[in-house]
Parts: structure tokens; sequence; C-alpha cells
């Protein structure tokens, strides 16, 4: 089965950019566009990569970040920032930390590192 | 005085021709017919103005010019040149000469140059008595500082008679900042003119009292710490009078000993910084437009990615679906950036209000056809109520038709935004009331709580995180009150929002909206 990555951006043109560059390069995807709304995704879908936007109204990435590693059984995943915003030390674990506009191959480039192929 | 002018030529014909007409001119002419003999007359007379041909025999004229800098650098030598000279005529320039003419001489070309040279006669005449005026003061001045350090340091080390007071409290008066004198209980027990003219005599008020208008002693009190210490302090405080006005100021402490060495009292100097604060204010507004306005183009930018890579994909694919969603895309997001573009630049330009007579009812309606489209995509139904009889209005039909197109996108915003209800429209209504224009802008969308309500129509203030600039509202709010009309907002969080624009038939002052 395809590794399945997710989404997690507020604005929906960036979700629908990011699922159709995934998905052509063979990774399955899922999407929320509010950090509560992620955090069910998360636990319903269990992801092998996490592509996080920092600025969203409601909920901030690096707070969606902070509940989601207090679960021992989530707080593994890898997570790859996707932001405009200048800040790399918000989530210091992160594995990439790529800014918009971001270059489309340096990002299946950093997610194969992170996780390798689709299959 | 007839300037003196010494004219070297070796052919006599110019000398005798030039020298007349130069007589006639007004200059005594004094003239040589070589290099040597120049040198003569010159050390004798001392003319102000030398005219040198640059070729002669024996001494040339570049070696006279030497000769002669050499000795009076303040000459004004101008050269004559043949006609293939230039290289000699840019070496003597080199050499300091003031100037070339080129043979044959013409009057114009003459004339030019010895007004030239006159006028650096003039400036470096100027020159040398200011230089000599500003000595003669500095010679003057010391001398008066030496009398009075010699007659303080006898005062001080004689009959330890006391320095005159009223030359201190003079100087203490006229100081251009606020000094104040406190004891340790809060009192003010001295203070100088301008803070007397500002805040009030100080009559034994506290200093909190009288500075800030407050009740009690501020915390951080730096002359507390002053008299903790020892140690003179630096902060800023806020200073308010009697009026109500407020100064940002910047205060120091230094505290005042007794003959014991105990501090008795502190002086305080404040000196007003509002304006220097104010700059601060709008550069960090500056500084926040920036940041505000680089996030929104990189989301821009990444959803412009987007839409281009859907159409590669698409076409990849052979996908006509998805070629036309991402050239939906690539059409949303090059709307955004050119509003964003035309609201910095109308931000940016201070623009006047041209006021035309408007068919308000064709204008109504053209608004709507403007934003139609977009919320025919969104499935927002567009309610016109247009009052009838709207007839015509002066205003400026570009500038309001910007206002109100960014109310009306912020009005669709809204309720693309909200998920609870199903169905949503905009009311979009213009109607006549004495002497004025309202245009009204209601939406059921997501809506606003206080917090926001109170800072939409400032700069840069926007709740639509990657999607806004914050500047949209606030261009809205500058083109009304440039009409000296008002604008408000009615809103509750759910409850969608009602936006009211009035504009004045008679152009009342306009008020001025400082950033």
């Amino acid at each position: 089965m395809a590794k399945k990555i997710l989404i997690i951006d507020d604005d929906p043109i960036i979700v629908k950019y990011l699922t159709a560059l995934l998905e052509d390069n063979g990774y399955s995807t899922c999407s929320a566009t509010t950090g509560a709304a992620a955090l069910e995704v998360v636990k319903r879908e269990k992801p092998d990569l996490i592509t996080l936007d920092l600025e969203m109204p409601e909920e901030w990435g690096p707070h969606f970040y902070r509940r989601m590693t207090k679960d021992p059984e989530l707080q593994d995943i890898p997570v790859i920032v996707i932001s405009g915003m200048a800040g790399r030390h918000a989530i210091k674990k992160a594995v990439a930390y790529l800014s918009k506009p971001f270059d489309p191959d340096k990002l299946l480039l950093t997610v194969q590192r992170a996780i390798g192929l689709p299959d | 005085m007839k300037p003196k002018l010494l004219l070297v030529d070796d052919e006599e014909g110019i000398r005798k021709v030039l020298g007349i007409s130069l007589a006639d001119s007004g200059y005594t002419v004094l003239s040589a017919e070589n290099g040597e003999e120049a040198l003569r007359v010159f050390d004798h007379e001392q003319p102000d103005i030398v005219l040198t041909d640059i070729k002669m025999p024996g001494m040339d004229g570049i070696t006279l010019l030497r000769r002669i800098k050499q000795q009076n650098p303040e000459t004004e030598v101008i050269m004559i040149t043949g006609h293939g000279d230039m290289e000699l005529a840019i070496k003597s320039l080199q050499y300091d000469a003031t100037d070339f003419v080129t043979k044959p001489i013409s009057d114009d070309a003459l004339e030019k140059s010895l007004q030239k040279a006159r006028e650096r006669i003039l400036i470096r005449r100027k020159l040398k008595e200011y230089t000599e005026n500003l000595e003669s003061l500095v010679h003057e001045k010391s001398a008066r500082l030496q009398a009075v350090a010699k007659s303080l340091a006898s005062k001080a080390s004689g009959a330890q008679q006391p320095p005159d007071p009223s030359r201190y409290q003079k100087i203490f008066d006229d100081m251009p900042c606020y000094i104040t004198v406190r004891d340790r209980q809060y009192h003010l027990t001295a203070a100088n003119r301008l803070f007397r003219q500002d805040f009030g005599e100080p009559g034994g008020s506290c200093c909190y009292e009288l500075c800030k208008q407050a009740a009690a002693p501020c915390e951080d009190c730096p002359a507390d710490k002053t008299f903790h210490s020892g140690c003179p302090q630096q902060t800023e405080m806020v200073f308010k009078t009697q009026t109500g006005a407020s100064f940002n100021t910047l205060v120091w402490t230094t505290p005042v000993r007794d003959a014991h060495a105990e501090i008795t009292h502190v002086l305080l100097m404040a000196t007003n910084i509002t304006q220097l604060s104010q700059l601060q204010d709008h550069l960090a507004s500056l500084g926040l437009m920036i940041g505000s306005v680089s996030h929104a183009i990189k989301g821009m930018l990444t959803g412009l990615d987007g839409g281009m890579y859907l159409i590669d994909a698409g076409f990849a694919h052979e996908d006509q679906a998805q070629v036309m969603e991402g050239w939906e895309v690539v059409k949303l997001m090059v709307g955004r950036i050119r509003g964003m573009v035309l609201d910095i630049l109308y931000q940016a330009k201070e623009r006047a209000v041209v006021r035309t007579p408007v068919d308000l009812a064709v204008f109504a309606e053209e608004l709507s056809s403007l934003i139609a489209p977009k919320m025919k995509r969104h499935g927002i139904r567009l309610v016109q109520e247009f009052a009838p009889g709207l007839g015509r209005f002066e205003l400026d039909a570009g500038q309001v038709q910007a206002a109100l197109v960014n109310i009306l996108e912020n009005a669709v915003d809204a309720c693309i935004e909200d998920h609870q209800k199903t169905e949503h429209r905009v009311v979009f209504r213009v109607r006549r009331e004495p002497q004025q224009v309202v245009f009204e802008v209601e939406d059921n969308g997501i809506g606003m709580d206080a917090d926001t309500r109170a800072g939409i129509f400032t700069l840069f203030a926007s709740s639509k995180a990657d999607k806004g600039t914050g500047l949209g509202l606030f261009v809205a709010a500058k083109i009304v009150h440039q009409h000296g009309g008002e604008i408000t907002v009615a809103s509750e969080p759910g409850q969608g929002a009602c936006f009211s624009m009035r504009l004045p038939a008679v152009c009342g002052e306009p008020q001025k909206n400082h950033i």
C-alpha cells in the first residue's frame, strides 16, 4: 500500500496543489485545513508523514504539533514544515523546513529522504 | 579699484589690440612680450589676473604659469591657446590655470573667462574676510573665557565667595527641557520655566501628580532608584499635563548631595521625544506592512505554482477538468495579486479627490457587475436594493468604486469562510438621505467579534490569514474620509456584518487621516 501523507494548510488551493503533486508521484494523501480537524485525521489515518503550515487561523501549526506529540502513538510521525513564515525554530523536530513558494522537486526529494519511495 | 591685468604675448599686434579692448573693459593693463619680462613685471606690480599666450619663444606659457602660481597661488591665469594646443591647454588647467581661450580670440569667450577670474577673486576675498572675522571672534571669546576662568579660580581659592546664584537660576530656567528637583517624599522642590509652563507650579505637589496626573508614585521610579543607589538613571516615560496632552519623554536622573555627601534630592531632566516616538511607530507599521505583504505574496505565489502545476498535470494526463481547475486557480491568484498591488499603490500614493457628477443607479449597477461573477462562482446570492430616484451625485467614481469593491469582496470572503449556514447572500443597498448618499453592504457570513471589529479600518489588520494583507478596508476608510464621509460596521460573530458608508453631498473639509 502506498505511503500516506497528511497535508495541513488553511488555504484549500495549496491543499489541492500538494495533493495533486504528491498523488501524481505515487503517494496517497489526506488533508485538513485546521489544526483541530488535523488531529482527528492523524488519529484516524495514521499517516507516514505530515506537511504542516505554521500560520493558520484558530490553531497555529506549532500548537497542533505540541498536542499531537503528547500522544505516544503519534509523536514520531515526521513533519515537514511548509510555511511563508520565517521560523525554523517553531518546530525544532521538523525533518525539513520549506518556505513558500517552495520548489516541488525539492519537496519530493525531502519526502523521499524522510519516508522513502511511495511503496 | 580697477583690477590689474598683465597681458603676455610675443606678437605686438595682439598685445596692442587686446590691450585696448581690455582697458576699455575697465582693467589696468600691463604687458610683456616674453616670459622673463612677464615675471619681472609680475614681481613689481602683483597683478590680479595674467593673460598669457601658451606658445612663446624662450619661456613658454606653461612655465610662466607655474612660476606665477609658485609666487602667488591666488593669481588668476588665463591661457591663450592656438588651434591644435588642446593637450597644452588641459595641462595648463592641471597647473591651476583659471581657463583658456582659443585663438582667434572672440570677445565673448574672453569676457566669460575674465568674468570667471573676477568671480574667483571675489569669492576668495569674501572667504578671507569671513575667516579673519571668525579668527578675531575666536580670539575675543577665548580672551573672555580666560578672564572668567581666572576670576572663578581666584574666587574659589580666595575668599570662598559663593557663586552668583541668580546666574545659575537663569541657566536652570532657560534649559530647553523639563528640569525638576525632588525630595525623598516625592515632593517637587524646584522646577524650571518650561516645566512650570507645561505642567504648572510645583507648590509642594508630588511629582506623579504633576507629571502623570496620577494618584500614586510610578512603579519603577527612576528617582527612587537614584536615591537608593546614588547612580544616575535613564528611562522613557509618558508625561501627562492637566489639559490631557501626553508627551513621550526621555528622563535622566542624577543625585543631589549635601555637604555631608548625603543624597537629599534627585534632579530629573526630561526631554520631549514625542516626535521621535511617532516616527518609531510609523517605522514599526512600515515594518509590519513589509512583513504582512511579503507573507501574503508568498502565499499567493505558492497558489500560483499550484495552479500552474494543475494545468501541466492536466495536460499530461489529458484531463480537461484538471486543466480547467488549474486555470481557475491561476485566475483567482492573479486576481488576488492584482488587488493587493493596487491596494499597495493606493496606500503609497496621496491622491486628490476628483468629484464628477455620477448617475448613482448606473454606478451601482456597474459595481454589482464587477462582483457578481465571483459571487456566482461561490453560489452566493446578490440582493440589490437600490432606492428609486437616486439621481446624480458628485463623487470620485474611481475611488469610491475601489472602496466599495473592497467591502463587497470582504463580504463575499466572509460568506465563503462561513460553514454554518447553507445559504449565503450579500445585500447591496444604495439610498439617498438629505445631503448624503448611503451605501450599505450586508452579508450573512462569519461575522466579527468586538476586537476584530475595533481594528478593521487600521492598517494591516487582517483576519484572513494568508489571504489578506490588511490593506483593503484601510484603503476603503481612507477614501471615505477623503470624501469627508464616514464608514461604520455592525457585526456579531456568526451573524454576518453590515458596512455603511456615508458620503456627504457638499465638499466638507476632508478629514486628515494619519497613519
